[in-house]
């Protein structure tokens, strides 16, 4: 049931940035010359999610059978006040938190899984499939299928495969297929472990076995983040937070977030972005993957093996393969194209912190505001404690997106004697 | 008298049978004419106009156009060159001239505002000086404000891509796509291009206040086949739907 108070507070409409954008998003290119695979997206995307890919329109009507299903997962989610974190900082001003891990998969992904699912149930495919980094989106994509009755097949990257069993566990729980990446299930994942048989995996080697499948088997395929869609669908937690903010008075100074490829980044910030320069927004990567202070903004792949169309978008290259850090959803090579648009033109400011920095700062939200945070999530609280280090006594409003729990990745602390 | 614009990539298939699609090319039934100048990167373009601009680039000779320029120009048809910016750049000057010479009456650039945003501005007011007609190219992905300030500074038709790149079919919403366009430039020509194909998609279009239609992924498939008689039979069909 949706309350008055929840209807309050949910938006009834995604936002898009496209039309806000400072200039002309770089439409996608063909990765390949003799095929389109602007035209291939037809065979892999659901009919409305690729409309909604390429629409111009500011805002797109959430449909009423997603509303329905946003509330039952936990929508809206909660906004707080980090009083025990300002006075632990000595903080002057305000720092609150969109809490995104209170979702029912614990972290804002379910937010675009929803409404893709929902639009593949209503074309009548098989199936949906996807890859999936520390298994958040994994999680999110089996719920959603399953909450349509669909079957989902998921390759998820080897490494996380192997250090988060628990997440294949929730993913089977929900009713997911999940396979380590590279998959014999596909000839591009045969052909990477005959290559490369010790590879820990990458997102984009996922992306690629990912959309294999959807053209194999009538599946579609489900977009985590880069493309613009998953990003208005992600509008939800920024429309939210200015909903919540407006009601108790308040106005954001700085919002943070961290990006992997920039969904709830991009969902968290967005909406704010037809309002003026005034507000600074932050966004935050790891140290180890630098693609904002050392990546180059160009065209690149989105997949390794280039199935899907280029973009314009700050990029370390599709073969990057990250290290193997700690925060599985950050290793992605590149970030949505207008985020990337966003960044160059100066109008979002990007910061990178450490392993060590992102532990302290978990550390720490969990001994002040009792929330065990995701591993990618404490980026954007370590750069948010950074920010209200340096700012003390300026009585800004910060607003940090959280956006999920970290209860299944405990084992990155490690014992602690 | 709505505007039918057939597109052309100068060199394909080879020298020889463009010239045999322009012999036979019913002036009457055309307004203008667009001709691409081969280009080494034509990356806003589908793989069918790729795929003639690549072996353009091999066969493309200037003498063996000019008097096609002079023929279209004393048929009083106007003729519009398709080039990119990053070809172009480095010798702008002596292109826009080469153009003018030959009577082109304007230039379409679709990397511009895109790829040359801080740019465009700049190089429009250097066309307008020039009194060379910049054909301003929008899609569904530019801004408001974009299509605003750009329109303002030009006064020719305007050309506007309904998908990503040529030659694909990315579903869209033709009434919103149109009264958004409508909106933001009454009163302006408004030609649409990309993906445009059926008498259905001409007839939407010009219902909808359109002023015509650019075709070009269409066409290369007949010059392909060599397919003469199919060419002039689709051209006057199409400008039977136009006049509808």
């Amino acid at each position: 049931m949706i309350t008055a108070v929840n209807r309050d507070i949910m938006p009834e409409n995604w936002y898009n940035v496209v039309p806000d954008l400072p200039e002309p998003l770089a439409p996608p290119r063909d990765s390949k010359q003799e095929i389109s695979s602007i035209n291939l997206l037809n065979k892999i995307l659901p009919r409305e999610v690729l409309k909604q890919e390429f629409t111009f329109r500011r805002y797109e009507k959430i449909p009423d059978e997603v509303m329905e299903q946003y509330e039952q997962i936990g929508r809206p989610t909660p906004l707080i006040r980090a009083k025990n974190l300002e006075k632990y900082l000595d903080y002057r001003g305000k720092i609150f938190y969109k809490y995104e891990g209170a979702t029912a998969t614990g972290s804002h992904k379910i937010n675009t899984a929803i409404p893709q699912a929902y639009y593949a149930m209503k074309e009548g495919v098989k199936g949906v499939t996807t890859e999936t980094g520390a298994g958040q989106w994994g999680s999110a994509t089996a719920l959603a299928a399953s909450l349509y009755g669909l079957p989902a097949q998921i390759f998820m990257v080897r490494i996380s495969f192997e250090q988060k069993p628990l997440r294949k566990t929730v993913m089977n729980l929900y009713n997911g297929n999940v396979v380590a990446s590279p998959s014999t299930l596909t000839e591009y994942g045969r052909k990477i472990l005959k290559e490369h048989p010790d590879t820990p995996g990458t997102l984009g080697i996922g992306i690629s076995e990912a959309v294999e499948y959807a053209l194999d088997h009538d599946y579609r395929y489900m977009v985590a983040s880069v493309m613009n869609v998953a990003l208005t669908h992600q509008s939800v937690i920024g429309q939210e937070t200015k909903k919540q903010l407006e009601l108790i008075g308040e106005h954001a100074d700085v919002l943070i977030g961290c990006v992997g490829g920039g969904s709830n980044f991009g969902g968290f910030t967005f909406p704010f972005i037809p309002d003026g320069d005034e507000t600074e927004i932050i966004a935050t990567t790891a140290d180890e993957v630098p693609k904002f202070s050392k990546g180059d903004y160009k065209y690149d792949l989105v997949d390794s093996a280039g199935v899907l169309p280029q973009m314009r978008m700050y990029s370390l290259g599709a073969d990057f393969v990250p290290p193997t850090i700690y925060a599985g959803g950050l290793r992605y090579h590149g970030a949505s194209p207008s985020l990337s648009l966003l960044i160059n033109r100066g109008r979002i400011k990007s910061d990178e912190v450490t392993e060590s920095q992102v532990k302290e700062a978990l550390r720490i939200f969990a001994n002040t505001q009792g929330v065990i945070a995701a591993p990618e999530s404490g980026h954007a609280i370590a750069t948010a404690i950074n920010y209200a280090k340096s700012h003390k006594n300026e009585g800004k409003t910060i607003v940090v997106n959280v956006s999920g729990h970290g209860m299944l990745d405990l084992s990155i602390f490690g014992e602690r004697q | 008298m709505k505007n039918l614009i057939p597109y052309f990539t100068l060199g394909y298939p080879d020298n020889t049978k463009l010239c045999r699609f322009l012999d036979i090319l019913p002036v009457e039934k055309i307004n203008y004419i667009e001709f691409g100048f081969p280009s080494s990167d034509p990356r806003y373009d589908g793989p069918v106009i790729r795929k003639t601009h690549s072996v353009g680039n091999h066969n493309f000779s200037e003498s063996v156009y000019s008097k096609y320029f002079d023929y279209f120009y004393r048929n009083r048809i106007k003729m519009y060159s398709l080039s990119y910016y990053s070809d172009i750049k480095d010798r702008f000057d002596e292109f826009i001239n080469y153009l003018q010479v030959n009577n082109f009456s304007g230039i379409i650039i679709p990397d511009l505002i895109i790829d040359y945003f801080n740019d465009s501005k700049s190089i429009i007011n250097e066309l307008n000086k020039r009194e060379f007609e910049y054909i301003p190219f929008f899609s569904p992905a530019t801004p408001d404000f974009v299509i605003r300030d750009i329109a303002a500074i030009t006064d020719s038709w305007v050309y506007y891509g309904l998908q990503p790149s040529t030659g694909i079919e990315i579903p869209y919403e033709l009434d919103y796509t149109t009264e958004r366009i409508n909106e933001l430039l009454p009163r302006r020509e408004i030609t649409y291009g990309f993906g445009i194909k059926t008498d259905e998609d001409i007839k939407n279009l010009m219902k909808n206040g359109g002023s015509g239609v650019a075709i070009g992924t269409y066409l290369v498939k007949m010059i392909d086949a060599g397919d003469e008689e199919g060419f002039i039979e689709y051209i006057d069909k199409m400008r039977g739907v136009l006049n509808e």
